[in-house]
């Protein structure tokens, strides 16, 4: 889908950035590139532009320029409800934190089940049950 | 020896460029584009260190005018060592430009700055970045002076460092080597660099070396196709996101997140200031505030800066007074001249500094603030109808204060078609000065529906500028090439050294430059209403009384009186004084007002408020643009408009026996 299809609230993970010359290379200097989660904030009073969250900053893309970049929507694991099975697609961290989510199983494309939500978060992956950190959880993007 | 300060834009690279020269700096333009340049010096324990501000730049593709100063200026200037100014709060997507200074140059310093935000979202381990990159880095806090004798030190000491090189993938790096190797053998120095920027497809690069060696364009086309084909993506995507992974992966090697969550205070702001229904009433409150503000400020030091040069109720001004003093030791024109004309003038640009500069202020703090950004996230929708992006609304509205700044502002803007469109427009807007005039006058012809005159004529000119603007953007200023990516940084409190330093320089810029302009042009004046000599100041003996009446029958056809057309002349120098000349032609409230009929009024009114700018606008025009074509084309609007809207006005109401 089109990030331009999106929500605010919602988040999506850059699958390709069309067009050529000046939009595409603006576009990729600012960090949109495929592999990265991007935010949709909010919308201006008169519906376009619109603002998104991206790799920590903020910046702003109207509807023309955001119908250029390709999305899968994604949810962050801690926005998940109690009892549901989703797949990891995404892990925003250092090689550090991809390891250690690695020691429980938690890694790109596997299969995670959410046992309960709140507080804290319970998973079950292949590797057995732990529990989860909100700041680790907000982190770990699945669909 | 000689240092360039390079960075993404509002990192605070100003901040540190001021801490590092303090006063001593010169701001000017880059050759050819209208991309500030500000250079100064800097003395490091006696030694004597030139320091350039590269313009603020996401990357360094030749895309922009920005990117390609910044690079050729460090290859053609070579400058002893880059000072890669980073925000440290948003440290992944500032080391992107790092990563693009490290293949062009080892000689480099990298500055953390905005290290007491970064502190509140992670703990950057600054130690190990130094292990991992091998170049002085050094954290500063650039608006409390934090870091900056450091930064100072590490500049003299600095030489060429052995940071890592930004490895591409295997498949990648096979093919650099290739072109680097033929490079070499041709004696090209960088040839890395240069090897990467043909493979990435550069126009830039690709014409300098074509120029000199076909072969190797044609080679590196080819092994570029060999890339698209096995990433199954375009160069650029592929070559960006490498930089972005290095990037990335530095940025978590050394910075561990603090999970504070919650809401900052930039969030709460926007969810205010850029809310759905109040967010733009919320924006023009602020300007009519800020507006409220200049004016009640400024209105003391321009009624006193008056005074003292022209005196009031029969006391004498220094214009006067030192006529009457130079006229007792040289020729009485001469005199005449020197005070009528000339210091005369002088007067009239220092009684407008005031509220230029107090514009200035509101600028500096909307731009230092964040807030800026916000009102082109609120505006762009209205803005993008007549072709500009969302900014462009600022030196509108900057306009009803004073056109000069306002048009200093459309600096803002980075596109140039949108610039020169800016431009084009803004005189169109009644400044300040226009707007008392007008009052003035619908309040002695139209007294009884002074209110609605006025507010007429203001809503024709946001008409007019909103149908030209819609027009020229469709043709002759044909769209943005660049796309409106728009950075909204978090807000913060300008502080007053940044403001005060960014409001002098401009204010200082146009006294310097339009100031003389503005003087020649009160001595030309002088020339044409005190010759031939003996005949009373702009009367109908006068040059400018002759040429009235020359112009008198075609004026008829637009309403306007001989008195009317020489009042116009005069108001070419600054409007305000159209009022004072209609004074002393006719002596009172009352003469002025029998003077014409309600629709030859209006119709002058009309006039007035599309004619040429003033001298000081056209100055300023030319000054931003350097383009006299460009200069006279908004002259010629200017007449274009005032004679269509008044002849218009003026024979539909003579037909229909409106008001004569
Ligand atoms: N908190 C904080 N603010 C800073 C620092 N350095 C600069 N600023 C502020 O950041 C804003 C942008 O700075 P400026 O020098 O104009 O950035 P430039 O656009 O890169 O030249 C201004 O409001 C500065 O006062 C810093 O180290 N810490």
């Amino acid at each position: 889908m089109k990030l331009s299809e999106l929500n605010p609230g919602e988040y999506g993970i850059i699958k390709e950035v069309l067009g050529r010359g000046t939009v595409h290379r603006r576009l990729l200097s600012m960090g949109l590139l495929p592999g990265a989660i991007i935010r949709v904030v909010r919308t201006s009073p008169l519906g376009d532009p619109v603002e998104y969250e991206l790799r920590g900053f903020f910046i702003s893309l109207r509807k023309q320029e955001a119908s250029y970049i390709i999305v899968d929507r994604v949810v962050p694991l801690s926005m998940i409800p109690s009892g549901t099975d989703v797949q990891v697609i995404f892990i925003d961290g250092g090689v550090g934190f991809i390891r250690n989510m690695g020691t429980m199983g938690i890694a790109v494309g596997k299969k995670v089940h959410v046992t309960k939500r709140c507080c804290p978060m319970i998973i079950r992956t292949e590797l057995g049950d732990f529990t989860l950190g909100r700041g680790m959880a907000y982190r770990i993007f699945v669909r | 020896m000689l240092v360039a300060l390079a960075g993404n834009p509002n990192t605070g690279k100003s901040t540190i460029f001021n801490a590092l020269t303090g006063m001593k700096q010169h701001v000017g333009n880059w050759p050819g584009v209208t991309v500030e340049k500000k250079e100064g010096d800097c003395i490091i324990n006696g030694k004597k260190v030139h320091v350039v501000d590269l313009p603020g730049t996401y990357s360094l593709s030749a895309y922009s005018p920005e990117e390609l100063i910044t690079r050729n200026f460090i290859l053609e200037e070579n400058p002893d060592v880059i000072v890669d100014i980073v925000d440290a709060s948003n440290l992944e997507r500032n080391l992107y430009l790092f990563t693009e200074l490290l293949e062009l140059t080892p000689k480099i310093i990298l500055v953390l700055n905005m290290f007491d935000e970064a502190q509140k979202k992670y703990n950057i381990d600054v130690h190990k970045m130094r292990q991992i990159l091998g170049i002085p880095i050094i954290p500063t806090v650039g608006i409390k002076g934090k870091g900056i004798e450091s930064l100072k030190q590490a500049i003299l000491n600095s030489k060429k460092f052995t940071p890592p090189k930004i490895e591409y993938p295997e498949d990648i790096e096979r093919r650099i080597s290739i072109i680097e190797k033929k490079l070499r053998k041709e004696n090209f120095e960088r040839a890395r660099w240069y090897a990467i920027k043909l493979l990435e497809n550069d126009a830039e690069v690709i014409k300098k070396i074509g120029s000199q060696n076909r072969e190797i364009v044609h080679l590196s086309e080819h092994l570029r196709h060999e890339i698209e084909d096995i990433y199954g993506d375009d160069i650029e995507s592929v070559m960006a996101s490498v930089r972005y992974s290095f990037a990335h992966g530095l940025f978590h090697e050394v910075a561990a997140p603090i999970n504070v969550g919650g809401v900052t205070i930039t969030d709460m702001l926007d969810h205010v200031l850029t809310h759905k229904y109040f967010g733009i009433p919320i924006f023009i409150a602020i300007m009519y505030l800020a507006f409220q503000f200049v004016f009640l400020v400024a209105a003391p030091f321009q009624d006193g800066l008056d005074f003292i040069f022209n005196g009031k109720n029969g006391v004498p001004g220094l214009v006067d007074i030192s006529y009457s003093w130079m006229s007792s030791f040289m020729p009485a024109w001469l005199a005449s001249l020197i005070n009528h004309g000339m210091l005369r003038g002088l007067g009239a640009v220092l009684t407008f500094m005031p509220v230029i500069m107090l514009l200035f202020l509101i600028l500096s703090f909307l731009e230092d603030s964040g807030y800026l950004a916000r009102v082109a996230f609120l505006m762009d929708s209205i803005m993008k109808k007549m072709g500009l992006e969302g900014r462009g609304v600022i030196p509108l509205m900057l306009g009803f204060g004073c056109n000069v700044p306002a048009i200093m502002a459309t600096r803002t803007l980075k596109d140039e078609n949108e610039r020169k469109l800016s431009i084009a427009l803004n005189p169109l807007i009644p400044c300040g000065a226009r707007i008392q005039v007008f009052a003035f006058l619908s309040y002695i012809f139209f007294p009884h529906n002074a209110a609605v005159v006025l507010w007429s004529l203001l809503m024709l000119s946001i008409a007019v500028v909103f149908v030209l603007g819609f027009v020229y953007s469709k043709t002759v200023l044909k769209g943005r090439t660049e796309p409106f990516v728009l950075e909204l940084p978090p807000y913060r409190m300008p502080t007053l050294k940044g403001i005060s330093i960014h409001m002098w320089e401009k204010s200082e810029g146009f006294l310097r430059k339009a100031g003389t302009i503005i003087i020649g042009a009160a001595a030309i004046i002088w020339f044409f209403a005190a010759l031939p000599w003996g005949v009373e100041y702009g009367s109908e003996q006068s040059y400018i009384g002759m040429l009235a009446s020359f112009l008198a029958p075609l004026g008829t056809h637009f309403g306007l009186t001989p008195d009317a057309i020489i009042s116009l002349f005069f108001g070419f120098f600054a409007k305000e004084v159209v009022i004072d000349v209609l004074y002393v032609l006719y002596g009172s409230k009352e003469a002025i007002a029998l003077a014409m009929s309600p629709l030859q009024a209006y119709s002058f009114m009309l006039f007035l408020l599309f004619y040429t700018p003033c001298v000081a606008t056209l100055a300023t025009i030319y000054d931003e643009t350097k383009n006299k074509k460009f200069t006279l084309l908004v002259i010629l609007q200017g007449f274009a408009l005032a004679m269509l809207f008044s002849f218009a006005f003026y024979t539909i109401g003579s037909l229909m026996g409106v008001g004569t």
